[in-house]
């Protein structure tokens, strides 16, 4: 699984990595996390409001940080397909 | 002498900080706070990535700029979005400039600290002064633009509201308590400010209480603290800075190079601004400090908007981002109407 946090380093970018890493620590998954900084690449993705949290090239949430159950959803949904 | 100066710093303090936590900072994150968890900003920066006359996409960037972004370092991205999706490179510009230069939280600041006449000045000249840069953009680079268009519009359009009317009332009741204690008691002891508070605080809560639902009041208590928590060790720090540079500078100095409203003041307040550095807020007993010991109105405006709205760093990643050619537009002709709206005022408009 690949998990891309884009970010300028911004206090609620590190919060997004550290529920993100934590949520999969948990649930055991193997996921390899990229923290984006590239504005370019935000743009890719049509993110406009950081933090952003991708998921095998999902935008699944941007310009909040989301609670880590919600990430955990997230992460399983995309596991179990 | 040493002590001198720390006690410098520390009645800054006092006086910026402890008198004004309860009824002007606590209110002022709220609102920052509720602005962010209520409204869609997605969906204000839809209407602004489309290609909108001028005429609404102007007006419609500097009002949506307080919604936005705090300071510049959030807005940077927001703004770079903005142009690459689109191509509108005015109102990406005109983000870039009003989000800081007049955004929510250092306008409220301002008032309390300086006076609302000197906060409206901030909003008015940001405005104008968008609307003028905005159009220097627009005639210099409008063509390239054109021909680089991206019509980039990606995502489904779902018919989100941007904000949701139970949610208006709610973030209505915050501002009325952030204004109340200090227009319902002009002059009086702060005691009594801190009564009206406590009212019309309560109000709200019981209100959010009954009416919004609970995971809703607690993302916007989530998104208050972290403003609290970002904003306020820089506004402590920048606070006590501003204190001891109150004690080292001498008044002559800042009577000289600083005071009365010529183009030469306002003109160097406006360097001093560009170039340095202020955190949200901070600007605001910066400048109340240099007054104090002499700056005149005028280049007090110039500095409150170029301090926060443009700065070293803040160039650098707008060169990055724009290009040298673009950024340098912007940068020179801030200087030059920033400079101008502080020797404008200062002469027609402040009358002592």
């Amino acid at each position: 699984m690949k998990i891309e946090i884009l970010g300028t380093g911004c206090p609620k970018c590190k919060k997004l990595s550290e529920l993100t890493a934590e949520a999969i620590k948990e649930l055991g998954v193997s996921a390899e996390i990229t923290k984006v900084t590239d504005l370019n690449k935000f743009i890719d993705y049509g993110v406009i409001l950081t933090p952003a949290l991708v998921i095998n090239g999902e935008v699944k949430v941007a310009g909040k940080v989301p609670s880590k159950k919600e990430i955990t959803k997230w992460i399983e949904e995309k596991k179990n397909k | 002498m040493i002590l001198d100066i720390l006690m410098g710093g520390l009645s800054a303090l006092k006086e910026y900080i402890a008198l004004h936590v309860v009824t002007c900072l606590i209110p002022a994150f709220l609102l920052a706070g509720g602005i962010i968890a209520f409204t869609s900003r997605d969906i204000i920066l839809k209407y602004l990535g489309v290609k909108a006359k001028n005429i609404i996409s102007f007006p419609l960037a500097a009002i949506s700029s307080i919604f936005i972004a705090v300071c510049s370092c959030t807005v940077i991205p927001v703004s770079a979005g903005i142009y690459r999706k689109g191509g509108a490179i005015a109102p990406a510009f005109i983000l870039l400039w009003v989000a800081p230069a007049s955004n929510l939280l250092a306008v409220i600041y301002t008032g309390t600290i300086i006076g609302y006449e000197m906060a409206g000045a901030r909003i008015i000249t940001a405005f104008v002064t968008a609307f003028v840069m905005g159009t220097v953009m627009y005639l210099s680079f409008h063509k390239e633009e054109t021909e680089r268009m991206i019509a980039g519009e990606k995502g489904g359009n779902d018919d989100k509201k941007i904000i949701a009317g139970k949610d208006i009332i709610l973030l209505l009741l915050i501002l009325f308590s952030l204004l109340s204690p200090n227009y319902l008691i002009i002059k009086g002891p702060y005691l009594y400010k801190v009564y009206v508070f406590t009212i019309s605080i309560s109000i709200t809560f019981l209100y959010a209480y009954f009416v919004i639902k609970k995971d809703r009041i607690s993302n916007w208590l989530k998104e208050t603290w972290w403003f609290v928590k970002l904003i306020f060790p820089l506004l402590l720090m920048g606070v006590f800075i501003v204190g001891v540079i109150g004690k080292i500078l001498p008044q002559q100095w800042i009577e000289h190079w600083l005071g009365g409203n010529s183009l030469r003041s306002s003109f160097l307040a406006t360097l001093i601004g560009s170039i340095s550095y202020f955190a949200t807020m901070t600007e605001a007993p910066f400048v109340d400090t240099l007054m104090k010991l002499g700056m005149g109105k005028g280049p007090a405006l110039a500095l409150l908007l170029t301090g926060p709205g443009m700065s070293l760093p803040n160039m650098l990643a707008i060169i990055k981002i724009f290009g040298l050619k673009k950024a340098s537009v912007y940068i020179v002709t801030m200087v030059i109407l920033a400079t101008l709206s502080g020797w404008f005022w200062g002469n027609y408009i402040f009358r002592r």
